[in-house]
């Protein structure tokens, strides 16, 4: 199990340092931030004076170790447009999107599974036909799409829910919703047939044969068993929420990392980018790994892979 | 991580259970919304229009000029005169205290300029600067700024972009310091900062006799929100009481509700295409052919963009420059909208079934799309291309664009040097080369005579208009809407001023 | 070394298209059927309706009338000469809808070709050779599902600038990777089978083993995948062109009328609803055809 956890851990911390380098080379290409960093009404001058203070002629591999170095340490340099540390920006900005990551997943949770769970004890039934529209309409209603008619409907026709910010937990609702929904599909889905796969198993069998409960049988049995993929599915789909919280950042005036992401790129704020591509990508790397590890742990085979 | 997010859940249920704050007369608050995020509240450290809105408000500088009639008042000196070209003596005031308590005197003014002169310290708008050379303290209550060389709009910039701060603080917690927690002896003291996104302006209760005037609305409450949209929402659910810089259909829906005020102001701004008659992008390009570019003037019908886009104050321009700027001459050759003239233009340059042309654009896609529209009309396909402002410079500046929709604000500044001259004198941005408009204008500019720059600038601009290097298309307007609660009269600076809004 | 449960972590979609369970199968065979020709169905209307643009548009898509902008469509008050209004150029909303399913159609099409063409490569390899080759392609897979999709295509466009071109390319350079799981997987299953150890045992070439033993054993499960990631492609270009970084105008995209329209949502909210509701059509249609591919191709010899 060590030894899994280590070359697990090994293959994280490879797939981050190209990662990494992948989006450091990507962004060394946009061009001159020199203009970007001297702002709208700049003159020449304003322009040559930024280039030479920041040194952007060095060349490509001499400025990647070096900001790879600092990262190490935590430092990714100071933003071109806060002039603050990246660092301390992103500590602020990620509470906003981990909040509404953890709102959005169990969202998902709380709606997918019961209703993976009703699909599967009566197949075929409406409910399980409904579960199934539903998880194909979810996943091809647009997010932006949808979060554009819940403003309209509730902001502006019912006035019941505020459009943006983060003041109180009703600010939360529609952004939750928003980003939950795109995860309830793969959840669903996978407690569905995770769920149809126990009932028809012959460990359940024996259980009722031994006159246990129909409920009993359901929620001490099955779902104990059928949630365990479950788990690790949503920690997964937990790191692509976060790189998808963007457009939902962008709706709902949430100062979060996908909005500041958003607005970086448009700034040309080369530091803050490039933390951002590598947090979002660190999101994903370690909650994979904790699912792998969660995975390997509960089911031994796994660990041979 | 894991805490952090335990600790805002509890401050977002604190939030909840004790009662969010409205937005309302009765609290004495208003809202406000920015739709750019403010890099620093610093006002030498950010370029953006909210950054001046929030520096009149928290800052004053030593000369103040009127919105109105553009005469020019002490407010933290009291009277200035010149000791030579380039010395100007200033008698301060003896009774402003800044917010922390720290009192104002010439040791403040020398400061910073000192500071904010030095390019080592990188004020990010050099240019409105580095005019300075230095600051001299003559006794606790006079200065003397010392120029660089002549510079007939000092008093201009002294009472716009240079605010003072004070020396002890600013010397002790530096640019960075100052945006978290910004100190000045404006009308509004700043009581919270999150950097880019919430800014919470408290009234100060001993400011100045300034003829900014008294401050009367107790708290002003700014909030980022890019989306228009959101803006627009929130002030239908009375989360915000006032927006700006509105897009023109929107606020001409907002005008027709009841509960809204929707005022309408002139900008300095212009929209115009800048083509390529240099060859910059290669010596046998369309654009070199004055043909072709006028081609492309009699193309635009600039009349209904502005009446079914821009709306508003906006006009249409017919000279490379603000109608109202100094030396801006408006007798030059003028191109009415006729497609088919700008067909046997095209057919008589060479080009009669048109061709394809690459088109850039950073900002209003709407108007930018519009005018490529109307290209495509005359048979000018167009390769539309949006990019950040910073790309689009920097293309533009290395090899150049075929066709480029460009705006200039000129800064505010009301004279023709503020934009002719910056684009025809040869610089990276120049897309005409042409030596005898530039010679024209580097006379007009350093001349003092003022009918000898009037003359001069004339000339460059009918030949521009002429050549039509440029083809000038209409002026921006700014949309203010706010609820019956308010009240206010924007100004064409397109600066909000906290100070002269009132509630109903 | 190699993720054993890549396939199972990632997507439960992926899961299903490698092995459905029986109980999967039943309902499939049910529900399929119906949703595999309401998919077909519209998805055929939608083909049509593309191919055929120039005749049935009742205007040119890209004639602007700047003094009859926002004219709303027939059902709220306007009139028939344009039946779905003209949009914030006073172009006709109806003959622009109609050239979009090209452009939507087009994106899906090529993006889930480039995409299909280097995650099959990929995939297939992987599993065909197994050892090095999967170790490099598993590792390539990890690091490309590390990285955030849309924040990376924002980048990337934004450097490039937007143009139809670019958003294609950048979209089939970054979908790959389900291809390559896929793939991946469904060759491992066929690289067994009797028949290919009986191919490689008459001495059959490489080349010739994959392209006439595995790829046609494998093709089910790649025309599933290539509608997952024709929607997948068609949506990610909506969600680019509405933050203002995909296809630039005056091209008709579904995805950039939304963007347009939003500006004016408020006020006129069919700007928004008609193209969002078309997309959402769109891509429900190709999603029910993927699903219903999926559950009547599924092979029986599979258990």
């Amino acid at each position: 199990m060590l030894k899994f956890i280590l070359k697990r851990l090994g293959l994280a911390l490879l797939v981050a340092l190209t990662v990494s380098f992948i989006s450091f080379t990507l962004l060394f290409l946009s061009g001159d931030p020199a203009a970007s960093l001297a702002g709208e009404s700049a003159t020449d001058q304003d322009v040559a004076a930024i280039r030479e203070l920041y040194g952007f002629d060095r060349p490509m591999l001499v400025q990647y170790s070096s900001w790879l170095m600092d990262a190490l340490r935590g430092d990714f340099g100071e933003s071109y447009y806060f002039k603050l540390p990246v660092a301390s920006l992103l500590a602020e900005r990620l509470q906003v999107t981990m909040l509404l990551g953890l709102c959005g997943i169990s969202f998902a949770l709380l709606t997918a599974v019961p209703l993976g769970v009703l699909a599967a004890i009566r197949p075929n039934s409406i409910i399980d036909r409904f579960a199934l529209f539903l998880s194909v309409a979810g996943q091809a209603l647009p997010s932006f799409w949808f979060g554009l008619i819940l403003i309209v409907a509730f902001s502006i026709k019912l006035q019941w829910l505020p459009a943006s910010g983060t003041a109180t937990w009703k600010h939360f609702i529609m952004p939750t919703v928003v980003l939950g929904y795109y995860a309830m599909p793969a959840i669903m889905r996978l407690t569905r047939g995770g769920m149809l796969e126990v009932l028809s198993s012959d460990y359940i069998r024996t259980a009722r044969a031994k006159g246990a409960s129909e409920g009993r049988v359901m929620f001490k049995h099955a779902l104990r068993n059928a949630i365990i993929p479950v788990v690790s599915l949503a920690a997964v789909q937990m790191g692509f929420m976060l790189g998808g919280s963007i457009v939902v950042e962008s709706i709902f005036a949430l100062h979060g990392a996908g909005y500041l992401a958003w607005e970086s790129i448009s700034r040309n704020d080369l530091p803050t980018v490039q933390a951002l591509i590598l947090v979002f990508s660190m999101f994903y790397i370690v909650f994979t790994f904790l699912a792998d590890v969660l995975n390997a742990w509960l089911d031994p085979r796994m660990r041979t892979g | 991580m894991t805490l952090n997010v335990l600790k805002s859940t509890a401050a977002v249920l604190a939030m909840t259970v004790a009662g969010a704050a409205y937005a309302d007369k009765a609290s004495d608050t208003l809202k406000v919304a920015f739709t750019k995020e403010l890099e620093n509240v610093d006002s030498y450290f950010n370029s953006s229009r909210e950054g001046v809105v929030l520096q009149r408000a928290v800052w004053d500088g030593l000369i103040y000029r009127d919105p109105e009639t553009n005469e020019y008042m002490g407010n933290l000196a009291t009277e200035w005169t010149w000791i030579d070209d380039v010395t100007l003596e200033l008698k301060l005031r003896d009774d402003v205290t800044f917010h922390n308590g720290e009192a104002f005197n010439a040791d403040d003014v020398v400061y910073t300029v000192n500071f904010v002169a030095d390019e080592q310290n990188g004020a990010k708008t050099q240019r409105n600067v580095n005019w300075m050379k230095s600051a001299e303290k003559v006794d606790d209550y006079t200065v003397r700024i010392i120029l660089k060389e002549p510079f007939p709009a000092a008093i201009e910039f002294l009472s716009g972009p240079v605010s003072m701060y004070p020396d002890e603080y600013y010397a002790e917690a530096g640019p960075t310091g100052m945006g978290l927690k910004p100190v000045g002896t404006g009308p509004y003291k700043v009581i919270e900062v999150t950097p880019g996104q919430h800014f919470v302006l408290e009234k100060y209760e001993g400011y100045h006799d300034s003829p900014k005037g008294q401050p009367t609305i107790g708290k002003i409450d700014i909030r980022t929100i890019p989306d228009v949209n959101t803006q627009l929402a929130e002030m239908f659910n009375g989360e915000l009481d006032l927006i700006w810089q509105v897009p023109a259909d929107q606020a001409e829906k907002m005008s027709e509700l009841d509960q809204f005020n929707v005022l309408n102001e002139s900008t300095m701004r212009i929209g115009y295409l800048t083509l390529d008659a240099a060859g910059r992008t290669g010596a046998d390009n369309p654009f070199t052919k004055q043909k072709v570019r006028q081609a492309v003037a009699h193309a635009i019908d600039s009349q209904t963009l502005v009446d079914a886009l821009l709306k508003g104050e906006s006009k249409v321009v017919k000279s490379a420059c603000f109608p109202s700027q100094f030396g801006c001459e408006q007798d030059v050759m003028t191109y009415d909208y006729d497609p088919e003239k700008a067909k046997a233009l095209l057919a008589e340059a060479g080009y009669p079934d048109g061709f394809t042309t690459g088109f850039y654009a950073y900002r209003d896609r709407d108007y930018a799309e519009a005018i490529a529209n109307f290209m495509n009309a005359v048979g000018i396909k167009t390769e539309f291309n949006m990019l950040q402002y910073s790309a689009l410079r920097e293309l533009r500046a290395s090899e150049g664009t075929p066709v480029s929709f460009q705006t200039w604000g000129s800064y505010s500044i009301n004279d023709t040097s503020a934009i002719t001259s910056q684009f025809f004198k040869f610089g990276d941005l120049d897309d005409a080369r042409d030596p005898e408009v530039r010679d024209a204008l580097a006379i007009a500019d350093s001349s003092t005579d003022p009918a000898v720059r009037t003359e001069n600038y004339s000339k460059a601009l009918k030949r521009i208009a002429e050549q039509a290097y440029w083809v000038p298309m209409f002026s921006y307007n700014t949309n203010y809407v706010f609820n019956n609660d308010v009240s206010y009269t924007p100004t064409p600076d397109e600066v909000l001023r906290f100070t002269t809004m009132t509630w109903n | 070394m190699t993720m054993t449960n890549l396939d199972q972590t990632v997507d439960p979609l992926l899961q299903e298209i490698v092995g459905p369970t029986p109980g999967q199968r039943l309902r499939g065979r049910v529900f399929g059927h119906m949703g595999l020709l309401i998919g077909v169905g519209v998805l055929g209307v939608l083909l049509f309706i593309a191919i055929f643009a120039p005749l049935l548009a009742p205007h040119d898509p890209y004639a602007q009338a700047l003094m009859s902008r926002m004219k709303p469509p027939v059902f709220l008050g306007g009139t028939w000469e344009h039946p779905l209004g003209t949009d914030h150029l006073g172009r006709d909303y109806l003959s622009r809808l109609i050239y979009g399913a090209r452009v939507s159609l087009m994106i899906g099409v090529i993006a889930a070709t480039i995409s299909g063409v280097i995650g099959t490569a990929m995939g297939v390899a992987a599993g065909y050779f197994g050892g090095r080759v999967d170790t490099v392609v598993t590792f390539l897979i990890n690091v490309r599902l590390a990285m955030p999709v849309v924040l990376v295509a924002l980048a990337v466009v934004a450097v490039m600038g937007g143009s139809l071109q670019v958003v294609i390319v950048v979209l089939g350079l970054l979908l790959w990777d389900r291809f390559a799981v896929v793939m991946r997987a469904s060759t491992l299953q066929v690289r067994r089978r009797d028949y290919v150890t009986a191919a490689r045992a008459i001495g059959a070439s490489t080349p010739r083993i994959i392209w006439s033993e595995i790829m046609p054993n494998i093709a089910n499960n790649l025309i599933v995948v290539v509608t997952l990631e024709m929607a997948h492609a068609i949506l990610l270009e909506a969600v680019l062109s509405f933050l203002g970084l995909g296809v630039q105008p005056p091209t008709p995209s579904w995805g950039l009328m939304v963007s347009e329209g939003k500006n004016m949502m408020l006020f006129e909210p069919w700007l928004v609803m008609i193209p969002g509701a078309v997309l959402f059509v769109l891509v429900l249609a190709i999603n029910l055809m993927g699903d219903g591919l999926r559950d009547v191709t599924a092979p029986e010899d599979r258990s």
